[in-house]
């Protein structure tokens, strides 16, 4: 069974006209046998990750691959063939067809795949009875409970008998009665010639993991001392899509705060002035840069980059009042200098 | 496929029982209406048979013998009788007349030689034997032994027939070649052509017709009806199509989710194409079904023959899987146009 290699990955997307870039030149090796995490705020990447490795999505560029198989270069018949017998899917909202039965759920995707009746109902009902739900095998998603449609779902994931399963979320839907049984089952998915993944926020699933892919920035060393950089004009502090641990103070000079377009073009959101600052919002939040700091056309720049704690202790203004005021300032007209 | 296409129709059953019974009434009206085409476009051929004529001589000029105002004497029939390769020759007087009944009724005045040709086939009491006596088309709204006014004249009914409708199901009144020739000519002894059974040189001053020449002609004035008869049961079709069509679509839309997760996994586009067009033919099939009774009660209400018989009912058919793969379009090119990702939003 494949290990599974992601190199070079950058993911790239339009979004109201900006670029986003939830991957950028991203790298990620995951071993036959294991069960791993993502991790990380919603709109981090972990769901696009997992589009990725089910051929739904297709990256900007880098390849992706499940053992012997470029998964980047399938197309056509291939895809459909590997998006059928390669990956498991277990999506956040189960998914079932709500005129299919639990049983006929999983049949119709062993049907897809070309299994003939006899077999793909014997498979169905073996898969039901192996998540607990062999009672349950002749009702429609809607007279099950969320976790028993859960269960149906990864049933179906496993119909095929997958090397590669991921689970979306798979105990967002649930409440903590209903997530025991399926936690449960994630665990046993694991097993040698199997990888699964899967995203969530959810930290009871930590012990099950034998690895677990941060995808939010995590928070730097807040005793880390004040960074200060010297920029020419013209010359880039941090990227749209950059982690951001530090907020800036403009000491001389001014810095353009920038937008890159989804058309290549640029945006000029800010200029910030000496005595201003900006870039609160990626280490506060864990959001990536919504945009770009580079020095002005016409002079050089200094700046100073603070741990959070060390620039509330210097700027009492960054109380958390005024600093998310000025985050939805951002979110409303589009011009985050608080990046 | 199946399975999926018909655990769809269940799940939905409401409002694809709607979508047929719907579908049924508008397919039952086109069969209704394409019936009363065959119906009328029948009804050249059969009464242009009924004469046994093998060929028609009518005045110079003339286009037919039904659509004719220039006349010919009627004696021509004897002088071409007794040439070679003529066994039989009858002046016949072709008309419309009144018949006065309670409201007044429209039909065709058949004027013929009695026992000879044009005398209908009779499916209730006797052919006429003499002047005064007249057969009917069934139709004509009176029995046999009753008496009737048809342009001023009073005849006494002996007989019905089933055949005589011509000019879009208007029913005729056969009667004696003078009785016709006293109401159309004043008694003046004209036809508007002579039916030849064999071959006949047409005399100076006329010309001879086939009898697909003559249904032709017949046919003419009621081309336009034809036609219309023939736009509206394509509209009929189309809004089936529509209805048909606008519920797969409903049903695609609601079921973006379900093609998504399909494309996610890897289910072939055929499946989805497939399970679409299925539910869209069957359900057209089924409304095709019903539609065949209810063609018969819109039948019942028009005001002559429709015609569905087996070819009708076998095109009616294949026509609904027609509409039914021409309707799933929409669907389908919704249902293939699904972003696979879409299976990993939310709720």
């Amino acid at each position: 069974m494949p290990d599974i290699r992601m190199r070079d990955l950058t993911m790239e997307y339009s979004s109201g006209g900006s670029v986003v870039r939830p991957f950028d030149h991203f790298d990620l090796d995951l071993a036959t046998g294991n069960l791993a995490l993502l991790l990380g705020a919603s709109g981090c990447g972990k769901t696009t990750l997992l589009s990725m490795l089910a051929s739904i999505l297709t990256p900007t560029s880098g390849s992706i691959h499940v053992g012997d198989i470029e998964v980047t270069a399938l197309k056509g018949a291939e895809l459909s063939a590997y998006r059928r017998r390669t990956v498991g899917v277990v999506f956040q909202s189960f998914n079932l067809v709500p005129s299919l039965t639990a049983a006929e759920n999983i049949y119709v995707a062993m049907r897809y795949a070309g299994v003939d009746r006899r077999a793909a109902r014997s498979r169905a009902h073996e898969l039901l009875a192996m998540v607990g739900l062999e009672d349950r095998m002749h009702h429609r998603p809607a007279k099950l409970s969320g976790g028993q449609q859960q269960r149906v779902a990864i049933a179906r994931a496993l119909a095929l008998d997958p090397p590669l399963v991921v689970a979306d979320e798979p105990t967002a839907s649930l409440d903590y009665v209903q997530v025991d049984g399926v936690i449960r089952l994630l665990r046993d998915l694991a097993a040698p010639g199997r990888v699964v993944v899967i995203a969530t926020h959810d930290e009871r699933l930590l012990p099950l993991a034998d690895r677990v892919v941060e995808l939010t920035p995590r928070p730097t060393d807040e005793s880390r001392p004040p960074e200060r950089v010297e920029l020419a004009p013209c010359q880039t502090l941090f990227r749209q899509g950059d982690t951001g641990h530090l907020v800036y103070e403009v000491g001389d000079g001014r810095i353009d705060i920038v937008q890159e377009l989804s058309d290549g073009g640029e945006h000029l959101l800010a200029v910030i002035e000496p005595g201003n600052y900006f870039g609160e919002l990626a280490p506060m939040f864990g959001l990536r840069r919504s945009a770009t700091a580079r020095a002005s056309r016409d002079c050089h720049a200094t700046v100073t980059g603070y741990t959070l704690r060390d620039f509330r202790a210097r700027r009492g203004d960054l109380a958390s009042t005024s600093v998310l005021e000025r985050a939805a300032d951002a979110s409303l007209d589009q011009a985050p200098a608080g990046l | 496929m199946w399975l999926v296409s018909l655990r769809d129709l269940q799940f939905r059953a409401r409002r694809f029982v709607i979508a047929v019974a719907v579908t049924s009434l508008v397919f039952g009206i086109a069969l209704a209406i394409d019936g009363m085409r065959r119906s009328v476009e029948g009804e050249g051929p059969a009464i242009v048979a009924l004469f046994g004529a093998d060929q028609w001589l009518v005045a110079r000029g003339a286009t037919g013998p039904f659509t004719t105002t220039r006349v010919l004497d009627a004696a021509t029939a004897k002088v071409v009788g007794g040439t070679r390769g003529v066994r039989r020759a009858d002046p016949v007087v072709l008309s419309r007349t009144v018949v006065a009944t309670d409201p007044e009724k429209d039909a065709n005045l058949v004027g013929h030689v009695l026992g000879g040709l044009g005398s209908p086939p009779i499916t209730e009491g006797r052919k006429a034997q003499t002047s005064g006596e007249a057969v009917v088309s069934s139709g004509v709204p009176v029995a046999v032994g009753d008496r009737l006014v048809a342009g001023g004249e009073s005849f006494r009914v002996v007989g019905k027939t089933g055949e005589g409708r011509y000019y879009f199901g208007v029913p005729s009144v056969f009667v004696s070649l003078h009785d016709a020739q006293r109401i159309v000519f004043k008694g003046q002894p004209f036809a508007m052509a002579i039916a030849v059974r064999g071959t006949a040189r047409a005399p100076a001053g006329t010309a001879t017709l086939s009898d697909a020449q003559v249904e032709r002609d017949l046919n003419r004035p009621v081309e336009g009806g034809i036609q219309s008869i023939v736009v509206m049961a394509v509209l009929m079709w189309l809004i089936a199509a529509g209805i048909i069509g606008l519920i797969v679509y409903l049903s695609a839309i609601e079921r973006i989710r379900d093609f998504a997760v399909f494309k996610a996994t890897g289910a072939p586009s055929r499946i989805i194409v497939g399970g679409l067009m299925l539910q869209a033919v069957l359900v057209a099939v089924a409304a095709a079904v019903l539609g065949i009774a209810v063609s018969r009660l819109v039948g019942l209400g028009l005001p002559f023959p429709s015609e569905v018989g087996a070819a009708g009912v076998l095109q009616l058919v294949v026509i609904s899987i027609v509409v039914g793969v021409l309707a799933s379009l929409a669907g389908v090119r919704r249902a293939l146009g699904t972003d696979p990702a879409v299976a990993f939003g939310g709720k």
